[in-house]
């Protein structure tokens, strides 16, 4: 399978939340995942939603990319910002963040680069059978 | 409910240094020093933050919420018990977010999860148990679809629709479609002997029974050793994946207890 990619581009309100883990979730379950692996997603998306929603104000859109490969997807969360301040509040939510991710994604990463901060997280197709 | 910012700005990156939470804990319970307690306050001030944001867009004003959110982060230092082996964190949280939705609930605030959905959840639940055990692996979307007769965006509709991930839905509709159905949340906090007839789901020390002591111990090698997956799956001679799936678990269970109460 050649990667797909689906850009799905959502203002940054809560109730935009489901549009997004449902997305991944569709996504997830055209690459066959299993129902644990979508539900990681699910949970990897909510929280990629959340943190970017927490970092940006509530007229901002946030782009999510999801690439599709042979061995799982990414979900690359653009938020279109310079790197978010190191507050207080900043260290927690990212705290959270990886709290959350660090369980249910087998990758991720906060990075920046031209077009701003980005949260990069992979999720493996497969990985129950292989376990 | 007065709350002072500590006087010395926390330069530590992580203030809420889990030894440090300890240290400030025993000493407000050796000494009541109200400053060590408006210490703590102002270390989990940010937790509160974090989420009353999560219930931000709901129709009440952020500063409400974290006010409310306060109180409870107050109530939770002052029952905080240090000899358990829990963090601070997962203590304080459902305390924390049982004020905010007791605020929602005060403001007559609901919104019902349609039946259809909940009745398809429901089927789809009991499905993943039973695809589970004949086939040795949690099923695809595609498998549950087939083994119910629906589509599988119904399924994946459904997935949306289980608690774990509603922070819409404070408000569940147990009852029929009639005027006499009633809701969880006229419960929650009254009475203990009324809690029990009721969802599991709906008290913190309920769902923290759920937890298999398996999944108890693999919580606290994770989260309180500080060990890796890995490292986890290789101390209990169980694979990675299923040390992933006991930590997915619960999470799910905490996920669930920012939700209901």
């Amino acid at each position: 399978m050649t990667s797909d990619q689906i850009t799905l581009t959502v203002p940054a309100k809560s109730e935009y939340a489901k549009t997004v883990r449902m997305t991944a979730a569709a996504l997830a379950s055209r690459l066959g995942m299993t129902y644990d692996e979508i539900e990681d997603v699910r949970m990897a998306a909510d929280e990629a939603f959340v943190y970017a929603s927490d970092t940006l104000s509530a007229d901002a859109n946030i782009e999510f990319r999801f690439t599709l490969n042979e061995d799982g997807m990414e979900i690359d969360a653009v938020l279109g910002v310079e790197e978010p301040g190191s507050d207080e509040d900043s260290d927690r939510s990212v705290a959270y963040a990886t709290f959350i991710l660090e369980s249910v994604c087998d990758r991720f990463e906060f990075a920046s680069d031209e077009n701003g901060a980005h949260l990069r997280l992979f999720k493996r197709a497969g990985g129950i059978d292989a376990g | 409910m007065p709350v002072r910012r500590s006087p010395q700005k926390q330069t530590r990156k992580l203030s809420w240094d889990k030894a440090y939470t300890k240290e400030l804990f025993r000493r407000y319970r050796e000494t009541s020093d109200e400053s060590v307690r408006d210490e703590l306050i102002t270390m989990y001030l940010n937790l509160v933050k974090y989420l009353a944001s999560r219930f931000r867009n709901r129709g009440e004003p952020i500063d409400d919420l974290i006010q409310v959110g306060t109180i409870g982060l107050i109530k939770a230092i002052d029952r905080f018990d240090i000899e358990r082996q829990v963090e601070f964190t997962t203590y304080a949280t459902p305390t924390i977010v049982g004020e905010i939705k007791r605020h929602f609930r005060d403001k007559g605030w609901a919104i019902k999860v349609p039946r259809r959905l909940q009745e398809l959840s429901f089927r789809v639940n009991q499905a993943i148990d039973t695809l589970t055990q004949r086939l040795q692996h949690s099923p695809t979307i595609a498998e549950i679809a087939e083994y119910l007769g629906v589509s599988s965006e119904e399924v994946l509709e459904a997935m949306e629709t289980s608690e774990a991930y509603n922070f819409v839905s404070l408000e569940t509709d147990r009852g029929g479609e009639g005027s006499d159905s009633f809701s969880i949340l006229e419960y929650v906090g009254k009475d203990d002997a009324l809690m029990a007839v009721i969802d599991d789901r709906t008290t913190l020390s309920a769902a923290f029974k759920k937890l298999t002591p398996q999944e108890q111990h693999v919580l606290y090698l994770r989260f309180f050793e500080g060990l890796t997956q890995t490292e986890i799956a290789r101390q209990l001679e169980i694979s990675q994946m299923q040390v992933s799936r006991l930590l997915r678990r619960t999470l799910r269970v905490l996920r669930e207890n920012i939700v209901r109460e």
